[in-house]
């Protein structure tokens, strides 16, 4: 019998920590399959939409804030590091530093949640948002084109604008076409889009609330000395969620708001 | 008692392996050089066309090898954990090679 069948945090049906700890890395990746399964799908429903649909998701992805992504992303990859460097004092047994490591992956990951939420916000203000928004907005720069030639639909400014509006934009290209023609750029598809930001963006942003809480529960258990170096595999097994849901990320970033950067020229 | 420098005595014999803040470091540069290459490209980059979505997806893949490999301890994970991370992308491949397989061979025009 091993030394590490003597800890407190030995749970009784295991043999030893080696075992328990093998047992919790194991059930938690048998978790993130899942995990990755369940975001496959949804990957999936994207790339068939994009590769019917291109056109459509370049405009709508264009539209979307691709600066406030970028800055997520460097508070989502520091938030990985931190928790990562947490594993280490756990294992160290530098108490203080762990707490400090996870309450700063904790605010990292709070501050990606409150920039989407102002992102959020952004875009209702913008009406990008499908459904009733969308479409009234679509149709009121519709109707102040109506009766034009398309040389004057083109060259047309709409007074209240100092950059022009998706909508104003979207009604100067579609003016003239209609659904089959080319270079038409069909408003139901580019809902279709927002659909999938809202969604994708949505369930990961659920993640990553569920990761905080996760997060802020082991500052409490520092605190409780319920982790002691030999009890690390808790912090690891949060760290684990907390990396995939980075890594899910790193996806979508590209995915969503990337789609249509080359439109920005 | 905590030193943040050496790992404590080790009585139970589970913590071996402890992480450099080094090599840590290195793979939070990594993955956010990638990130800042990635965007500057399809941000400042005209042009790109049809390579957009390729170049993007193999920065993002590069991304959570690295993620995976060192953040998530794969490289000194047991087989079985192995395993596991495997069959999840073996299991999406199945998803993905299976609808593609329909969309893709779909005729583009009508007979």
């Amino acid at each position: 019998m091993s030394a590490s069948t003597h800890s407190p945090v030995l749970k009784h049906h295991f043999e030893d920590l080696h075992q328990q700890h093998a047992s919790e890395r194991l059930g938690m990746w048998m978790f993130l399959a899942t995990e990755v399964l369940f975001f496959a799908g949804l990957f999936a429903a994207y790339t068939i939409y994009r590769m019917l649909y291109p056109a459509e998701f370049e405009f709508a992805s264009s539209k979307l804030l691709w600066s406030i992504a970028a800055i997520n992303t460097l508070l989502l990859v520091s938030s990985s590091f931190t928790m990562t460097m947490a594993i280490r004092s756990a294992q160290l047994g530098d108490k203080k530093a762990l707490a400090r490591r996870l309450l700063i992956t904790a605010a990292l990951g709070s501050g990606f949640m409150g920039l989407k939420a102002f992102e959020y916000a952004t875009d209702f203000h913008e009406k990008l948002v499908p459904g009733e928004l969308f479409q009234s907005e679509l149709v009121s720069a519709d109707l102040e084109l109506n009766g034009m030639t398309a040389e004057q639909a083109a060259a047309y400014k709409f007074d209240d604008a100092k950059h022009e509006h998706w909508a104003q934009e979207l009604a100067k290209h579609n003016f003239g076409k209609g659904p089959g023609d080319e270079g038409f750029i069909s408003p139901e598809r580019v809902q279709l889009f927002l659909m999938f930001y809202y969604v994708m963006t949505g369930i990961h942003g659920v993640h990553l609330v569920v990761g905080i809480g996760c997060v802020l529960w082991l500052v409490v258990e520092t605190y409780r000395d319920k982790i002691p170096p030999e009890n690390y595999s808790t912090v690891e097994m949060v760290s684990l969620y907390w990396h995939l849901v980075d890594a899910i990320w790193l996806f979508l970033m590209p995915l969503l708001y990337l789609a249509g950067a080359g439109m920005h020229h | 008692m905590s030193d943040p420098h050496h790992a404590p005595a080790d009585p139970h014999g589970v913590i071996h392996d402890v992480d450099k803040p080094a090599t840590l470091l290195g793979v939070f540069a990594t993955v956010l050089l990638v990130s800042a290459v990635s965007i500057g490209m399809s941000v400042g980059v005209p042009g790109l066309g049809k390579m957009a979505l390729p170049l993007q997806m193999t920065f993002s893949t590069i991304q959570a090898v690295v993620v995976l490999y060192f953040f998530m301890h794969l490289k000194k994970a047991d087989r079985v954990v192995l395993l596991s991370a495997a069959a999840s992308l073996f299991w999406m491949g199945i998803l993905f090679v299976l609808f593609l397989s329909d969309y893709l061979t779909r005729a583009k025009y009508t007979y």
